[in-house]
């Protein structure tokens, strides 16, 4: 018996693998404790934080959480489209939510240029240290879901998949959310609230 | 997550993508404006609260699974946005 069938007994089970929601439970406790470090630092240098945060790109920021609640957004209707036996159609939305997440790398990497070819680096003060760690450490786990995706369209495109058989595409499907849910909470820890 | 269209209806998931990005567009105006305080930033940290929450129910497809797991990931949310607010308020302060 697979490990998802197993915790169907009261209410639906989790999407996907079991496995994966060990990972994002994990990931999402190491964001939680990284969220809470830049709060209690900001409380210590207040006058530097709001100074800092005003160099930074808002609206690149405020682009890239659309992009990635898009992204997010094409990746259900992936997932509704392979219940419904639409293989090449949830390929579809799979590779337009790896193009959003492309949007997302190309707007990330310009803001990373931008600040560093103004001289801003990890030692330039408390705050960019943790704006450039803490964007770049959730940078990485874009990569790693755009990479995650695209297996899954290749195996989709292949035909792979079908609405018995779409624990992959669910897996997959989580761990895109979670990375969309730790941006949100990003932008307005970082971008917005001062 | 994404419950079929019937005729007339928009998909749910559709709507929590909507919501989402009027929550955004919310939370833009709010930056832009640079308003700071501790109304601002709860009225922030309970808009992030909201999406969140709009992101496990209809995104990640939680809203039917055990009880569990909702309390958990709501948990996760609640104390990191008291957290954040807790923090805010020692720096007012």
């Amino acid at each position: 018996m697979s490990v998802t069938a197993e915790r169907v007994e009261h209410g639906r089970a989790l999407p996907g693998d079991f496995a994966i929601w060990v990972f994002i439970l994990a990931e999402l406790l190491v964001f939680g404790l990284f969220f809470l470090a830049y709060a209690f630092a900001r409380s210590r240098n207040v006058e530097l934080f709001n100074a800092s945060q005003l160099l930074l790109d808002r609206q690149a920021g405020a682009v890239n959480t659309v992009v990635l609640i898009t992204s997010s957004y094409f990746v259900v209707r992936a997932v509704a489209a392979i219940k419904e036996n639409h293989a090449r159609l949830c390929a579809n939305w799979v590779g337009a939510a790896i193009g959003l997440g492309g949007v997302f790398v190309v707007i990330k990497l310009a803001e990373f240029h931008a600040k560093f070819a103004a001289g801003i680096t990890l030692s330039t003060n408390t705050f960019y240290m943790f704006y450039l760690s803490l964007t770049f450490f959730h940078f990485m786990h874009v990569l790693l879901g755009m990479v995650i995706l695209a297996a899954v369209m290749l195996k989709a495109r292949r035909g792979g998949y079908d609405a018995a058989n779409h624990t992959g595409v669910e897996t997959a499907g989580s761990y895109w959310h979670m990375v969309d849910l730790v941006w949100l909470i990003l932008f307005a820890l970082v971008y917005v609230i001062r | 997550m994404s419950a079929p269209k019937n005729d007339s209806s928009m998909r749910p998931c559709t709507r929590a993508w909507l919501v989402l990005l009027g929550l955004t567009l919310f939370t833009y105006g709010i930056g832009s404006m640079s308003v700071g305080g501790i109304a601002a930033t709860g009225v922030v940290l309970l808009a992030t609260l909201l999406k969140g929450q709009v992101v496990v129910d209809h995104f990640m497809g939680l809203r039917h699974v055990r009880l569990f797991w909702r309390v958990l990931m709501f948990s996760y949310l609640a104390v990191v946005g008291v957290a954040i607010a807790i923090a805010y308020v020692l720096g007012v302060n």
